[in-house]
């Protein structure tokens, strides 16, 4: 009996000894699912970490990078704009460069043409020059030159190249007839505008309001679609020179007649050295 | 260019002054580098006393035509490539054809425009 209570208080010391070990072992695994809750937050906090920082960078970049994607967009436009302005510019000088070089044609054409007008006091030699002018500056190819006949009041030919021009009916023209002598009369120029008609431009010569003569181009040449507007100043500036050098012409020769009139009557006048006295 | 020599050869005084006038608008031609033939007697004249790179002749004048004066040269002066420029007062006649066939370079027609006359002569003149 003695035995019993002894087995029994060892029984209950092992028991205690159990509950004491599951009680640690209880703490123990409360503590390490303690550390294990910490550790598993600290992982999310690293790996937040390490997530988060080249995310801003990127974002941040991906910022900075828009930014200047407007700015150049903004350049591009503004670059666009200016070189369509460029661009138009530079047509715009191109066609400016055509039109001196035009003109410059055209001015250079009337230098030598005024050079060569006035370079001859010879009637003859002025109306050659005339049909050179027109022949070749102009581009007629059928053409007639009359001058006024202060005597008779008519148009008399004084040149012409081609067919139409040399008709016998084109010879005389009576002032206030026709388009020759209403053109004439009238003293303005006439410059077709269609094709198709018999004259293609009509020019008087004029000194100052006086009408001395004029041209008339019947075609031009196979080449040569019409007369352009420059042609028409340049054959208006032309009738001017060619009626002065027509005039001065016709005025030398009139004095030179005069002058050799003059002479002769002078040497008929002049007295023979000593046959006066016999 | 300064050292190239044009002969403008035409029996209309007008059109040899308005040639040369044009011409010398050429960079690098000068009066001195031009000379002018009034027919084509005359200009055989100068072409056998003196070399030229480039000439431009008339077709229709007294004495010698064009067409003549291109084909004593070429027969003349069978190994000389001497570039022949026609100057004609029709657009692409009977006689432009005849002068090409003769040995004619090139021709223009009258009136002359500056720019095309500019062209063909700096193009044979670069090619001499």
């Amino acid at each position: 009996m003695a035995q019993e209570p002894a087995e029994i208080l060892n029984l209950f010391a092992k028991s205690e000894e159990l509950v004491d070990m599951l009680r640690k072992g209880r703490a123990f695994t409360e503590e390490l699912m303690c550390e294990n809750e910490r550790l598993r937050y600290r992982v999310i906090q690293l790996e937040a970490q390490q997530m988060g920082g080249p995310y801003d960078i990127l974002l941040t970049d991906v910022e900075r990078l828009r930014l200047e994607n407007a700015q150049m967009s903004q350049k591009l436009e503004f670059l666009d704009r200016r070189f369509q302005q460029v661009e138009a510019e530079n047509k715009d000088f191109a066609q400016r460069y055509v039109q001196v070089e035009e003109q410059n044609e055209s001015l250079a054409n009337l230098y030598v043409a005024s050079h060569r007008l006035h370079s001859t006091l010879d009637s003859a030699e002025v109306v050659e020059c005339i049909k050179e002018i027109l022949l070749n500056m102009i581009g007629s190819e059928d053409f007639g030159l009359l001058v006024i006949d202060d005597e008779t009041n008519e148009l008399l030919r004084a040149g012409y190249e081609g067919e139409t021009a040399g008709r016998p009916d084109r010879a005389r023209v009576t002032l206030g007839e026709g388009l020759e002598g209403i053109v004439a009369l009238a003293g303005k120029p006439f410059f077709s505008e269609r094709d198709g008609e018999e004259v293609c431009a009509c020019v008087p010569l004029k000194i100052k309001e006086r009408v001395v003569g004029l041209i008339t181009i019947y075609s031009l040449l196979s080449h040569k679609r019409g007369l352009s507007p420059l042609d028409h100043q340049l054959l208006e500036l032309l009738a001017g020179h060619a009626a002065s050098a027509l005039i001065s012409s016709k005025l030398y020769s009139m004095a030179d007649r005069k002058l050799r009139t003059i002479e002769g009557f002078m040497d008929l006048l002049r007295v023979p050295q000593g046959g006066g006295n016999g | 260019m300064a050292d190239k020599s044009l002969l403008v050869v035409d029996d209309s005084a007008t059109m040899r002054q308005l040639l040369c006038m044009t011409l010398t608008r050429v960079e690098g031609i000068t009066q001195a580098n031009i000379t002018e033939a009034f027919d084509g007697e005359d200009a055989l004249d100068k072409i056998r006393s003196q070399d030229f790179d480039l000439v431009l002749t008339d077709i229709r004048m007294p004495r010698m035509d064009g067409l003549e004066f291109i084909r004593v040269v070429r027969s003349e002066m069978k190994d000389s490539k001497l570039p022949i420029i026609i100057i004609s007062t029709k657009g692409a006649d009977e006689d432009v054809k005849l002068g090409m066939s003769l040995g004619a370079s090139g021709y223009l027609s009258k009136p002359i425009s500056m720019p095309q006359l500019k062209e063909l002569v700096l193009n044979f003149l670069g090619e001499h």
